[in-house]
């Protein structure tokens, strides 16, 4: 992900953007994107996901998939610790 | 026609089970000549000398051929007889240039350019490349060659805000090269895979005189510093496959119990 953030502020900023660990079901590292299951689609703010560094957000029922790039694994080891 | 000999016509007769492997046995054997004997271009046996060979109908092996056809192993040309098929291009995901993937192939790349202008971006265009709609874009319209016989149909945007002068010497070979050379080394992508028809002009530059199954691809390329480029491709469907590695899928990450509060 671009930015002058460290990884973990912006593992932190993404957790907050989709509505926070409790409206969290899973989160799926994909290569490119990080695919997660929430539990209210309602509560998932896309400009923040996009302030937090995401290129594109795809929200379908309660599926959102957040396109960060590569470097998805490194951003999963920061958002596990955080979960 | 010539009969089977010896066989039952009852569907429901042990025989039919035997034209079943028979039909297989005809597959078989003409695949295995392809791969070992013949070159592309070269004819099959005829069917004649393929049903008397097996003692089938020639209906058997017809259905045999048919899917070697379907498979794209071989192609019938009218009133020429049945060839060994060009090979598909095996695609891989891979963040490379159409003239790239030729050249590895040693196949030799070419282009013929439709259109190289600068345009505003429409909505879907800006909307990939995160750039405000009607926000100027290089446009660039090509039919991709390989040894001579046209492969894809491509459509390539790039902001200009990104390269001010990505046509200043003509439109450049490869959009990828001249990405690299204004220091927006493409890095990663994200590519959509759809099946489809080609329209008539599509059909057209893509001398498609009867199928029209194409495979078409969406791509968004991103350099270290966010999307730099904007493509739809257009594959013929009989030339082109995709190879994909498939690995066990990433541990899903799941939130931790809370910790039940002391009472």
């Amino acid at each position: 992900m671009h930015g002058p953030r460290s990884q973990r502020e912006q593992a932190a900023a993404i957790l907050a953007a989709l509505g926070g660990i409790a409206n969290i079901d899973e989160i799926e590292p994909c290569t490119t994107r990080l695919r997660s299951l929430v539990k209210s689609p309602g509560r998932v703010d896309a400009a923040a996901l996009r302030a937090a560094g995401a290129y594109g957000v795809m929200i379908s029922g309660r599926v959102v998939q957040v396109v960060v790039g590569p470097g998805v694994d490194t951003l999963a080891s920061d958002l596990e610790d955080l979960m | 026609m010539a009969e089977p000999t010896g066989r039952a016509s009852d569907p429901d007769a042990p025989a039919a089970h035997a034209s079943g492997r028979k039909h297989v046995a005809v597959r078989e054997y003409v695949s295995d000549l392809v791969a070992r004997e013949l070159d592309v271009g070269d004819a099959i046996p005829s069917e004649r000398a393929l049903s008397e060979r097996f003692g089938v109908a020639r209906m058997t092996v017809r259905q045999a051929v048919d899917a070697l056809v379907a498979d794209g192993l071989l192609a019938r040309e009218q009133g020429r007889g049945t060839f060994v098929a060009p090979r598909r291009v095996d695609f891989e995901m891979r963040l490379t240039t159409f003239g790239e993937e030729m050249r590895r192939r040693g196949m030799r790349p070419d282009s013929k350019v439709l259109a190289a202008d600068k345009v505003p971006a429409p909505a879907d265009v800006a909307e990939a490349l995160g750039i405000q709609p009607g926000r100027p874009v290089h446009y660039l319209c090509r039919v991709r060659y390989a040894d001579g016989t046209p492969m894809s149909i491509e459509q390539t945007w790039v902001p200009v805000a990104l390269v001010p002068d990505l046509f200043e010497h003509g439109a450049p070979g490869s959009v990828y090269e001249a990405l690299r050379r204004f220091g927006l080394d493409p890095a990663w992508g994200e590519e959509t895979l759809t099946a489809s028809e080609a329209d008539e002009r599509e059909s057209a530059l893509l001398s498609m005189r009867s199928r029209r199954a194409v495979m078409r691809a969406e791509r968004r390329t991103y350099s270290e510093s966010g999307p730099c480029a904007y493509s739809r491709a257009c594959y013929r469907g009989d030339r082109y496959s995709v190879w994909v590695p498939l690995g066990t899928p990433t541990k899903v990450l799941v939130p931790r119990q809370p910790v039940p509060a002391e009472a």
